[in-house]
């Protein structure tokens, strides 16, 4: 769907994107993320055409952007921002508008949000009279109006209440579901687990982590185990000897613990299993994958992911 | 991008900020209210400068005695506004100012031989007559020579009408230092519109950043530059604000022709009747009937006639308005361009110090040059673009342009306001989205170079 090639872009005295290249899926929702001040606002913006990069290409469904395919992109810029004392279906009306829509469509689709979101007592309200989960609100319906086939979303789920953030992630899955590809940039890394087919990573400019969110996991998993079982957690820390490391366990009553288990040195599951059940007797085995919130924080300190370290 | 499309974007940008600011209650307010503001002030203005008529004694100097110590008055005139005394001697203007004996008159007509061969009457006088005093004795005298003439030829009066010639008549003030005039009132309304284009530029091209600021600090601007080029968010912005600034300027000249136009014809009325004016204009009135419109009128007010004959209402309007869009697209996307660098209005007076001087400079400089608007500095003043809008107009009001330089001035704004909007759209490009710094002048240059 979107294809970035070896963008570079260079402010005076930083470095924004350093050589950055990303490939995304049609239909697919594409978490880009990375700490404050990584570049992400930058690379959207190039995506947007707001800005042009120093170098590289950005393609759009296999061929170069152009200008006018701002229509099809919809943008929710991280920084919210509505004019505060115009009408709220006036104001949808004039940015669906620029968008290219006509007028009669844009009030036909502008009807159906409404209603799905059930906020049709809005149309005559000065934005300055909403509150901000309200204002939030109207700019997704902005961002959606046109029916893009690229949706970027800077930090969507910020500013909204649980209740919100859930109707919120529905309808981003339903917009995936009618085909849209979707851009997602955030620091909610739950919400990247949640929805996220791929991901990429930035930090300082540089691309550091990029592929399907499956992909990123398994190239970051440590091999630990949690073992739930019943007996001694003595009896059942002696047995491993060096071959395994018991990251850490727990108690879940007078008899029952899980331990977490690293595998060390080439062993298997099933070798820690021969180990252990002579000692205790296992109720579920399970591994323990890396959290999106380890993998951010590993790969930005600079660990690399690999198998079995 | 298709043509249309891009039309019709900058169309959508300006409509809506033109109908979000005509529909403000502070525009209609002030669109309404001014026009009242200053038609009453020209009102007060017109009010106390009213007189009593003055009766006007005429001493005609008239060696030769041309006239024979009369003057042809008709038996209906009550209330002529002017009586004749003869002197058959030469008075020169010496005499006419310090003889005792002088000082009971109020103007001195001096009928030399030579007013046959020059076909001009000259005087003068120690306060300007009203002008219908002065066509009044212009009418008598020419009348009085006339008849001598035909009779000095053996014509009939009437055969000589048939192929004279209208005299002229020249009539000064006895002192060039008292020289007030009309025309002096002329310049003042020259000076009222070259301060009030400087307003109007100032307030429309603040608007413009005011709006800037507005929608980069609410952080609107994003979500539109994601939709159109900076540049013609930019553009729509200027084109709207100046859009409104031109509307409010016609609804202005409509309200103020009307009310101007109520004050003629009912509150002036005494003092303005028509009749009286075109006899100053048309020449070839026939002079008999001239004097019957005269004896209605018995106030005069120096303020109404310069409001409503002298000044070349059609000519300032029409200047100001080329001025106007000139100046204020020059100075408006300066403005655009400090609003775009700045995150809020408080940030903005370093930044537009090096353009309010100029605008302040002219300011001053117009209220200077007035009285001598042909000067080195007005001349060049007029033709820098920064200054031009102001002092052009001064000097157009004086009536002492010539078209060439009108047409230099305006060439140069046009020019530069391209120029400046150019450069200017490159600072906006960057500026609109750089947010939590302190801009400086050099590092706009920068962002210009960037960009």
């Amino acid at each position: 769907m979107l294809r970035v090639e070896h963008i570079v872009k260079q402010y005076a005295g930083h470095r924004a994107l350093d050589d950055i290249s990303i490939t995304t899926k049609k239909g697919e929702i594409f978490g880009l993320l990375g700490p404050n001040g990584a570049g992400k606002t930058s690379l959207i913006r190039i995506i947007n055409q707001i800005t042009g990069p120093d170098s590289g290409k950005v393609f759009l469904e296999g061929r170069e952007i152009r200008r006018d395919d701002v229509a099809h992109i919809g943008y929710l810029p991280e920084e919210r921002g509505l004019y505060k004392k115009m009408k709220v279906r006036e104001q949808a009306l004039y940015f669906a508008r620029l968008k290219g829509l006509s007028k009669a469509d844009a009030k036909k689709r502008l009807e159906y949000w409404f209603e799905r979101f059930e906020i049709t007592s809005w149309y005559d309200k000065k934005v300055e009279e909403l509150s901000k989960g309200m204002a939030q609100k109207i700019q997704f319906i902005i961002t959606v109006l046109h029916e893009p086939k690229l949706l970027i979303l800077d930090e969507p789920f910020s500013g909204f209440d649980p209740i919100n953030t859930d109707i919120l992630r529905k309808e981003i899955l339903q917009l995936k579901a009618n085909g849209t590809s979707i851009m997602l940039s955030t620091h909610n890394m739950t919400s990247v687990e949640e929805i996220c087919d791929s991901i990429a990573l930035i930090d300082k400019a540089k691309l550091i982590l990029n592929g399907s969110l499956k992909d990123v996991k398994a190239q970051y998993r440590t091999h630990t185990y949690a073992v739930q079982f019943k007996g001694m957690m003595f009896g059942f820390a002696n047995s491993l000897w060096a071959d395994y490391a018991l990251e850490h366990s727990y108690q879940l009553d007078e008899e029952h613990a899980v331990a977490h288990v690293k595998l060390l040195k080439g062993n298997t599951l099933n070798n820690l299993l021969q180990t252990v059940m002579p000692v205790v007797e296992i109720q579920s085995v399970n591994e323990v994958m890396p959290t999106m919130n380890d993998i951010f924080i590993r790969a930005v300190k600079g660990e690399k992911g690999g198998q079995g370290e | 991008m298709r043509k249309e499309d891009k039309v019709s974007k900058i169309g959508l940008i300006i409509s809506r900020e033109y109908s979000s600011r005509v529909k403000k209650t502070a525009f209609i307010v002030l669109t309404i209210l001014v026009p009242v503001l200053i038609v009453g002030l020209m009102f007060l203005a017109m009010w106390l400068s009213i007189e009593e008529k003055k009766h006007v004694s005429v001493l005609v100097s008239d060696p030769r005695n041309l006239c024979d110590g009369r003057i042809f008055v008709g038996a209906d005139e009550k209330n002529p506004p002017a009586t004749f005394f003869f002197y058959e001697d030469y008075v020169d203007s010496a005499m006419f100012a310090s003889r005792q004996d002088m000082q009971q008159y109020d103007v001195l007509i001096t009928l030399n031989p030579t007013v046959i061969t020059n076909k001009t009457i000259t005087g003068i006088y120690r306060e300007e007559p009203s002008a219908e005093a002065k066509d009044y004795i212009h009418d008598k005298i020419e009348l009085r020579l006339e008849e001598y003439f035909a009779m000095d030829k053996g014509l009939s009066i009437d055969e000589y009408r048939k192929i004279r010639q209208r005299m002229k008549f020249v009539l000064k003030s006895f002192d060039d230092s008292k020289e007030k005039s009309i025309r002096d009132k002329a310049q003042m309304i020259g000076l009222a519109f070259s301060v009030f284009i400087f307003m109007f530029i100032l307030v429309y091209a603040a608007q413009v950043m005011r709006g800037v600021i507005e929608e980069k600090t609410s952080r609107v601007v994003e979500i539109i530059v994601s939709s159109v080029k900076p540049f013609e968010l930019m553009m729509g912005k200027i084109i709207a604000v100046g859009l409104v600034g031109l509307t409010q300027f016609l609804i202005w000249v409509v309200l103020i022709s009307v009310l101007l136009i109520g004050l003629q014809s009912f509150v002036f009325k005494d003092i303005m009747t028509p009749e009286n004016w075109q006899g100053i204009n048309d020449q070839a009135a026939v002079i008999g009937e001239i004097s019957t419109g005269m004896e209605t009128a018995t106030m005069r007010s120096e303020w109404a006639e310069v409001f409503f004959n002298f000044v070349n209402w059609p000519l300032l309007v029409t200047m100001f308005l080329i001025y106007f869009i000139g100046g204020y697209l020059l100075y408006g996307s300066l403005f655009a361009m400090i609003g775009s660098a700045v995150d809020s209005e408080t940030d903005t007076q370093q930044l537009m110090l090096p353009v309010m001087m100029p605008l302040m400079f002219t300011y001053i400089v117009s209220i200077m040059i007035q009285g001598n608007p042909d000067g080195t500095t007005a001349v060049w003043l007029s033709q820098i673009p920064l200054s031009s809008p102001i002092i052009m107009l001064q000097r157009i009001a004086a009536g002492s342009v010539s078209i060439w330089e009108l047409i230099l001035s305006l060439v140069i704004l046009t020019f530069s306001f391209i120029v400046t909007t150019y450069l200017a759209g490159k600072i906006y490009r960057v500026g609109i989205l750089m947010y939590g710094k302190k801009t400086t002048w050099k590092e706009l240059l920068k962002w210009m170079r960037q960009a």
